[in-house]
C-alpha cells in the first residue's frame, strides 16, 4: 500500500511551488487582477511553467512530452492553486489531454509539441450556455450535415482571448456528441469577454458561425466517451487547483490568528475559532486525499468505470466545498482588513468561487454519485 | 501510488475468507439478529467464537508470535479489520484489553505481566475493562480522584469508575489510580490491574438511551491490589495511560469503511421501500454522507501507508477519530432525513422491521463522545496541528 506522492512527485511539486513563489508573488497576481483590461496571460509565468515541463506533464514522449500521468499534473495545478496564479494552465493541459485521448497520431503530432512546449496556448469548450456538465442539456454547438461546420455558443470557456487551439464539445447531426478541433481565426469564430470577480482568470463565451472544425477521431476515445474523459480531468484538476486555494487560505488564516491579540489574548487561542479551523484541517486533508485518489483512478482506469466515476465525483464534491468552506473563513477570520481591496484574501475566495461549479458544481456530482449508488 | 496488497498479504486474506466462511453461521448476517438475543447469551457466543478464532490463528494479526500473536504486517490487520467486517463476524469482546492494555503491556510490563496477561486475553479466558473515566473525570481525565493507599504489600483502592464497556461481563480492570495523597492533575497516578472477582469490586450496568447496556459502573470499596499489579512505575500512571492511549493508532479505518459503506447502502434499500429514491433532496444527503465515506476509505489508506513507512502518526489520530465518527453520526441521521415519519416506527409496515436501524440511529450519539469527545478532538487538531495557542 502506498497511498501518498513518490519523493519524485514531492520534489517536481518543490520546484514548481519555488518557481512560483520567486518569479510570481502576490504582488504580481495582483497587477493581473488590477488590470482586467489586460490578457491575464502574464509570459514570465508562463514560459517559466513551460521550461519546469508543467504544461508537458501528461504529453506522451513521442511527441516532446514527459509522458506522465494526472497525478503527476494535479501538483503543478495545487501549486498554482496555492499561488492564486494567473494563466491557461489548466485549459491548455486539458486541450492536450483532448488530442491525447481522441485524437488520430496525426492530429497529436500536429499540436501536442506546440502544446506541450507552451507555444500555443489551449483551451476547451464543453458547455453550452446554461447547459449542463455531462451535456444532458444545452450542449450549445452543433455541427452541419457535412460535420465540418460548427455553430452555436459555448460559456464560460477560460482564456479563450490568448487560445490558438479551442477544443469544442459538440453534438452532429445525428445528435451525437463529439470533440472538435477549431483554430484561432476561423472563420465565423468570435470570442465575447464576459469578465469575472475572479481577476486570476479571463473569461469569454466562443461563439461560432459555421465555423470550420475538425472531429477529433482515430484515438483511443470517441464520441461522448471523449468528452466525458476531458470533462472528468477538467474535474480533477480543478479539484486540485481548488484543494491548493484551500490549502494555503487556511494556512495564512492560522498563521494570522496565532499572532493577532484582541481582548489581550492572540485570537487564534478562542474555541470559536480554534474548532472551526480544526473542521476546516480535517475537511482540506479529506479533499487533498480525495484529489490524490481520483488522479489515480484516472491513471490506472477510465471514466465509464462506477469505481473511477465515484471517485471523480467525490472529489470534485468535497473540494469545491472545502474551498468555498477555508477561503470563506478567511475573510472572517481576518476580520475587517480580510473584506477590504488592499488584502490578499478575496483573491483566494473570488477564486474558489469562480471554480467550484467548473466541470460540474458539488451539488452535481453529489447527485451522480446519488446516480451511481441510489438508482 | 500503488494501492495494492503484497502477494502474502492477499494469500492472508484468502485463507481468512475461507476460515470465515466456515465459522460464520447465515443468521448472523441478518441485521436484527444479535438484538434478538438475550444480553448475556449474546456475550457468550461471542466470546466462545472469537476464542476459536483465535485457536484458527486469526487473532493477535500484528502481533509477535512469542506472544502467540501472527506477526503479521499492518497491510493484514487491514485486511483482516475489512474481511470480518464483510463476513458479518461480531465485534470482539475484549476490545479494550486487545487493543490497548496488550501492546503497553509488551512494551513496558513485567516478564511475569507478560506471560500472566497475554496469552489468556488472547484466547478470552479473561475479559479486560478499562478503568479511567470517572462521574468527575470524563473529557479531563487528570481529574482522576479514585485513591490508593499501600497497605503491605497491597494497595488499598476506594473510588467509583464510570462509562465501563462490558463491566458487567469483565473479569480484569486496568484502571488509573491517585497513588500519591494530595497530589494533583497528571502527579501521583499509577496503573493498576484490578482483578473484578473480589468483594472489594462491584459493577452495575448503565442503561443507555438505546435502550442496551454496553457500558456500566464500578466501585472500588476497599478493593485489594497486589503492588506487583501495577503496569508501569508507581506514580508514573499518566505516562503509563499515554503510551497505553497511543495504541488507539491503526488501519482500522479500512473496516470502519467497510461496515458503514454497508450501512449506506441499507439505508439506501430503505429509501428505495419507501419511495423517497427519487427525492432530489434526499439523495444530496446521501451523496453527501458517500463523499465523506469515501474520504475515511482514502484517509485509512493515507494512515495505512504511513504506518509501513514507520512514521509517528502523532496527533493525526484526533483527525481520524473526527472523521469517522462525525460521519457516522451524519450517515445515521440521514436515515431520518431519508425516510420521513417512518424512521421512527419500529414496525411501519408488517414486513419491515426497523429497530436495528434505530439502534444504530441511537448509538450514533454516542460516539462523538468516547474516546475523546469531538469537542476535545478539535482542541488537539488545532493546538498540536495547527499549533493555534492554548
Amino acid at each position: 500500500m502506498f497511498f501518498a506522492l513518490t519523493s519524485d512527485q514531492q520534489a517536481f511539486a518543490a520546484t514548481v511551488r519555488e518557481f512560483v513563489a520567486d518569479r510570481f508573488d502576490l504582488d504580481a497576481v495582483r497587477a493581473v487582477v488590477e488590470d482586467p483590461d489586460g490578457d491575464g496571460h502574464p509570459l514570465t509565468l508562463w514560459k517559466g511553467l513551460a521550461d519546469q515541463g508543467a504544461l508537458a506533464v501528461l504529453v506522451p514522449e513521442e511527441h516532446d512530452g514527459l509522458g506522465l500521468g494526472l497525478l503527476d499534473a494535479q501538483v503543478v495545478a495545487r501549486e498554482l492553486g496555492a499561488a492564486v496564479a494567473p494563466g491557461p494552465w489548466t485549459t491548455t493541459v486539458l486541450a492536450a489531454e483532448a488530442l491525447r485521448l481522441a485524437g488520430s497520431p496525426a492530429q497529436q503530432a500536429a499540436w501536442l509539441p506546440a502544446l506541450a512546449a507552451g507555444e500555443t496556448v489551449g483551451t476547451v469548450a464543453l458547455r453550452g450556455e446554461a447547459g449542463s456538465w455531462d451535456g444532458r442539456s444545452g450542449r450549445g454547438i452543433t455541427v452541419d450535415a457535412s460535420g465540418e461546420r460548427l455553430s452555436g455558443t459555448a460559456s464560460p470557456v477560460d482564456y479563450p482571448g490568448v487560445a490558438g487551439l479551442f477544443v469544442v464539445a459538440a453534438t452532429d447531426a445525428e445528435g451525437a456528441p463529439g470533440l472538435y478541433l477549431v483554430e484561432a481565426g476561423a472563420q465565423g469564430l468570435s470570442v465575447r469577454d464576459q469578465r469575472t470577480y475572479d481577476g486570476t482568470a479571463r473569461v469569454g463565451a466562443v461563439e461560432l458561425a459555421d465555423t470550420p472544425g475538425e472531429l477529433l477521431s482515430g484515438g483511443t476515445l470517441s464520441g461522448g466517451e471523449a468528452v466525458g474523459a476531458v470533462t472528468a480531468r477538467g474535474a480533477v484538476l480543478t479539484a486540485a487547483d481548488l484543494v491548493g486555494v484551500a490549502r494555503e487560505a487556511l494556512t495564512r488564516t492560522v498563521d494570522y490568528d496565532r499572532d493577532r491579540k484582541q481582548f489581550g489574548v492572540p485570537v487564534g487561542s478562542f474555541q470559536a475559532i480554534k474548532h472551526t479551523m480544526a473542521d476546516l484541517h480535517v475537511g482540506v486533508t479529506m479533499a487533498e486525499h480525495a484529489v490524490l485518489f481520483a488522479a489515480h483512478a484516472l491513471d490506472s482506469g477510465e471514466t465509464g468505470d462506477p469505481a473511477t466515476d465515484i471517485a471523480v465525483a467525490v472529489a470534485k464534491a468535497k473540494a469545491s466545498d472545502a474551498a468555498w468552506a477555508a477561503t470563506g473563513a478567511m475573510i472572517q477570520f481576518f476580520g475587517g482588513i480580510g473584506f477590504t481591496w488592499e488584502h490578499e484574501a478575496h483573491f483566494f475566495y473570488k477564486r474558489a468561487r469562480r471554480r467550484a461549479p467548473l466541470f460540474g458544481s458539488a451539488d452535481e456530482h453529489r447527485e451522480r454519485l446519488a446516480a451511481l449508488t441510489i438508482d | 501510488m500503488d494501492l495494492s496488497y503484497t502477494a502474502e498479504e492477499e494469500q492472508f486474506r484468502t485463507e481468512l475468507r475461507d476460515w470465515l466462511a466456515g465459522s460464520i453461521p447465515p443468521e448472523w448476517a441478518e441485521p436484527g439478529f444479535w438484538r434478538s438475543l438475550d444480553d448475556d447469551e449474546s456475550f457468550r457466543l461471542r466470546r466462545e467464537w472469537e476464542a476459536s478464532k483465535t485457536a484458527a490463528g486469526f487473532s493477535g494479526i500484528q502481533w509477535p508470535t512469542e506472544y502467540g500473536g501472527r506477526g503479521g504486517t499492518p497491510g493484514m490487520k487491514a485486511i483482516y479489520d475489512e474481511e470480518t467486517v464483510r463476513a458479518h463476524a461480531p465485534q470482539t469482546v475484549n476490545v479494550l484489553g486487545l487493543t490497548f492494555l496488550a501492546p503497553t503491556v509488551m512494551a513496558i510490563g513485567t516478564p511475569e505481566q507478560k506471560s500472566e496477561i497475554i496469552g489468556p486475553m488472547l484466547r478470552n479466558e479473561v475479559i479486560w475493562c478499562q478503568g479511567f473515566s470517572e462521574p468527575g473525570a470524563g473529557s479531563d481525565l487528570a481529574a482522576v480522584a479514585t485513591r490508593g493507599v499501600r497497605d503491605g504489600d497491597d494497595f488499598v483502592v476506594n473510588g467509583q469508575k464510570i462509562w465501563t464497556t462490558n463491566a458487567m461481563h469483565g473479569d480484569k480492570i486496568f484502571t488509573l489510580v491517585r497513588t500519591e495523597p494530595g497530589s494533583e492533575r497528571h502527579k501521583g497516578l499509577s496503573m493498576m490491574l484490578i482483578d473484578m472477582d473480589q468483594p472489594g469490586v462491584e459493577a452495575r450496568p448503565l442503561k443507555q438511551m438505546s435502550g442496551a447496556s454496553e457500558f456500566g459502573e464500578v466501585f472500588f470499596t476497599d478493593a485489594r491490589v497486589p503492588v506487583k499489579d501495577c503496569l508501569g512505575e508507581i506514580g508514573q500512571g499518566w505516562r503509563t495511560a499515554m503510551l497505553l492511549l497511543s495504541f488507539e493508532r491503526g488501519a482500522s479505518g479500512v473496516g470502519q469503511y467497510t461496515e458503514f459503506r454497508r450501512q449506506y447502502d441499507e439505508i439506501v434499500e430503505q429509501m428505495r421501500r419507501f419511495g423517497r429514491s427519487d427525492d432530489p433532496v434526499a439523495r444530496q444527503k446521501m451523496a453527501n454522507c458517500l463523499v465523506e465515506l469515501e474520504c475515511l476509505r482514502y484517509h485509512a489508506m493515507h494512515i495505512l501507508t504511513q504506518v509501513e513507512q514507520g512514521r509517528d502518526l502523532g496527533s493525526e489520530s484526533s483527525m481520524t477519530k473526527l472523521q469517522w465518527s462525525e460521519t457516522f453520526q451524519d450517515l445515521w441521521e440521514a436515515f431520518d432525513d431519508v425516510l420521513g415519519p417512518e424512521a421512527s416506527l419500529e414496525r411501519p409496515r408488517p414486513d419491515v422491521d426497523l429497530t436495528p436501524y434505530q439502534a444504530q440511529a441511537m448509538w450514533s450519539r454516542s460516539v462523538t463522545i468516547w474516546g475523546g469527545s469531538s469537542q476535545v478532538q478539535r482542541n488537539i487538531v488545532a493546538e498540536r496541528v495547527l499549533g493555534l495557542p492554548r
